[in-house]
């Protein structure tokens, strides 16, 4: 059932050393790898291309790094929580949710600002968990949460909220209010900067922290509810505290990144493939996983539309589910 | 800054000046009616049809219904769209939603011919008009020179030669005189155009703009050729970019919206020295008989009076 999660954890590392250090070198400014050591070692803002490296693609990189890895395990948690595999983060219309609040500002607040505060992530992060308080309200009975109910209250509001989103893109009317409506909607790092990492990475820190002492009650609840309960797990209050870190990490990362799709999905299920479903170091090498992913779906986003990069969340598809239909062949023969 | 109030003011008489002189023209008798329809090649190299004298005609962009009112007689313009605000003459005739496309209301109207800019109507709009047999004429503009033979193109077509060949005329004039007054400096000042600040959109290389701005005496700042008219920009690109001069909104406006929402590009020139300016709107958006005055208008930026 477990395998030793150590060797899978450090070449993840590995991996998020190189794909950072690529990463930094992409972009409109030539640089070099001594220049990024500089700027990281002796970061001068006045030289432009250092300024470049620090304050523009480190944020972008790391909240891509932050994003995959708030999703991965979001999803992680969500599939354990409802006992299902076809789970993800955005199970509870925390995607269209956040678009639907997103949606609004661009809408109707042209000026995206009031006193200076800037409103789309804020709305996002309202519409996100303002979907997410109606669908655990619809799909819970008495203060339990019903997986089934939980799932079909889910899409049934889900829906809701896309129609609602739709009817504002109807009256959107003009071009430009469009094109920032649906690149929204399929994500990206572009206005990252380091006033904003704190957030994911607080949200991030904190679930895994409170993660790392649920373990036990996690894989208890893989084994079904009846088991669970009959090894003496309180149920309810495990799925609503496994909800309440999920749909917070979701929200976060929608409210920043918008919703990226697929990394929330998939990532869980490799990393059950790869260490097992019941392995200690599951949660970390999840999040390291669905962290590198969208850090190499950016650069590949980038790389290939320059400047402006692809929108992120048509790279992880395009490339992720080619690689996920690979990994369920592989996995059935 | 009162030459810049003096030359803009002129402009906006010297037009209205213009349309009154074509629109006093005399209408031929009819005796052209019999003649043979018009097989034409529109901009986008879409064949069609026309009756020999269009005495029903309409518009489906903003900036097209202006250039109808400055040639065509205005009085078999049947329709403008939601968007048409220019002249205030358009402001009486009945409305058509352009976006979607009331088509219902529009062949209501029985134009003979619908007149169009390349980006507004789109081509799947355009067919089921012609299946519904009207056709619908496109125009493509990339320098000014094309918004002048877009209009002797619609004079030829309205059997208004005459009126389309006195208004660019002096539109030509004018832009020569224009071009006079810029003074053939070595440097020509790099402008960037934002058209939208979330994502930063800007006016590309592929748009009338970088045209207008060079008559005008700078360049646009954006150089390489992206598909997208207008593409979208990077900070990092705009940082690289280093405009001498940015349009997008007063400098105030600017300072507390674009450069808040990115703090990083307040290192830009353009920032740096406040030359950060705003322009009229629909002069720097539509291609329009008012191209000129759009032209005068960047030119006061480019010039800093």
């Amino acid at each position: 059932m477990s395998r030793p999660a150590l060797p899978w954890i450090l070449a993840c590392l590995l991996l998020m050393v190189v794909l950072l250090a690529v990463g930094l070198r992409v972009g409109s400014y030539e640089t070099s790898y001594s220049l990024i050591s500089r700027a990281l070692l002796h970061y001068n803002p006045q030289d432009a291309a250092q300024l470049v490296l620090i304050e523009l693609r480190l944020p972008r990189l790391l909240l891509a790094l932050l994003a995959g890895a708030g999703l991965a395990v979001s999803g992680y948690l969500m599939q354990a929580m409802v006992n299902n595999s076809l789970a993800d983060p955005y199970l509870l219309g925390t995607a269209s949710g956040g678009a639907l609040g997103a949606s609004t500002v661009f809408t109707f607040f042209p000026a995206l600002t009031i006193t200076g505060l800037y409103l789309p992530p804020l709305a996002a992060l309202l519409g996100a968990l303002g979907t997410t308080l109606v669908v655990v309200i619809v799909g819970s009975r008495r203060g339990r949460i019903v997986p089934a109910q939980l799932l079909l209250a889910g899409v049934a509001v889900g829906s809701l909220t896309t129609s609602l989103g739709g009817l504002l893109t109807f009256l959107a009317a003009t071009e430009e209010k469009l094109r920032t409506i649906t690149f929204w909607a399929l994500g990206g790092f572009d206005k990252a900067s380091w006033a904003i990492l704190p957030y994911p990475a607080v949200a991030l820190g904190v679930g895994l922290l409170l993660l790392g002492f649920l373990h036990n009650s996690l894989n208890l609840l893989l084994l079904g509810e009846e088991r669970a309960t009959a090894l003496g797990l309180p149920v309810a209050r495990t799925r609503w505290l496994l909800l309440l870190i999920a749909s917070g990490l979701t929200g976060c990362v929608v409210a920043l990144a918008g919703p990226i799709g697929f990394v929330g999905l998939v990532v869980p299920h490799i990393t059950r493939w790869l260490l097992g479903t019941v392995s200690r170091g599951n949660l970390v090498f999840c999040a390291l996983l669905g962290g590198n992913f969208l850090l190499l779906c950016d650069l590949l986003a980038r790389l290939l539309y320059p400047p402006a990069g692809l929108p992120v969340g048509l790279v992880t598809a395009l490339f992720g589910v080619p690689f996920f239909v690979y990994l369920l062949r592989k996995q059935g023969s | 800054m009162l030459r810049f109030f003096r030359s803009v003011a002129t402009a906006r008489k010297l037009l209205p000046l213009l349309l009154l002189a074509t629109a006093c023209q005399p209408e031929k008798p009819a005796t052209t009616e019999a003649a043979a329809p018009q097989h034409l090649r529109d901009d986008l190299g879409r064949e069609l049809t026309v009756p020999a004298r269009p005495r029903r005609i309409m518009s489906l962009a903003a900036s097209m219904t202006e250039m109808l009112y400055a040639v065509a007689d205005t009085a078999t313009i049947v329709a403008r769209t939601q968007v048409c605000d220019y002249p205030a003459a358009a402001l009486r005739k009945p409305v058509i939603n352009s976006y979607p496309l009331d088509i219902e209301r529009l062949v209501a109207l029985k134009p003979e011919v619908v007149f169009t800019t390349e980006g507004i109507t789109s081509l799947t709009d355009a067919q089921r008009l012609q299946e519904l047999g009207i056709p619908v004429y496109y125009q493509r503009y990339t320098k000014v020179e094309d918004v002048f033979r877009g209009l002797n193109d619609l004079g030829r077509i309205l059997g208004r030669q005459p009126q389309a060949r006195h208004l660019t005329d002096s539109l030509r004039a004018e832009l020569g005189r224009i071009a006079s007054a810029t003074p053939p400096t070595a440097s020509k000042p790099r402008v960037l155009a934002i058209t939208w600040s979330d994502p930063i959109y800007v006016y590309g290389q592929n748009t009338l703009f970088t045209d207008k701005i060079a008559l005008a005496g700078g360049q646009n700042a954006v150089v390489e050729k992206f598909a997208q008219p207008y593409p979208a920009l990077t900070r990092e690109y705009i940082l690289k970019l280093n405009p001498d001069i940015i349009i997008g909104g007063t400098f105030g406006k600017m300072d507390s919206t674009f450069f808040r929402l990115y703090p990083e590009l307040k290192r830009i020139r353009a920032y740096q020295t406040r030359r950060i300016y705003r322009v009229t709107d629909d002069l720097m958006s539509r291609p329009n008989p008012r191209v000129v005055e759009g032209v005068r208008e960047l030119q006061q930026v480019v010039s800093g009076s």
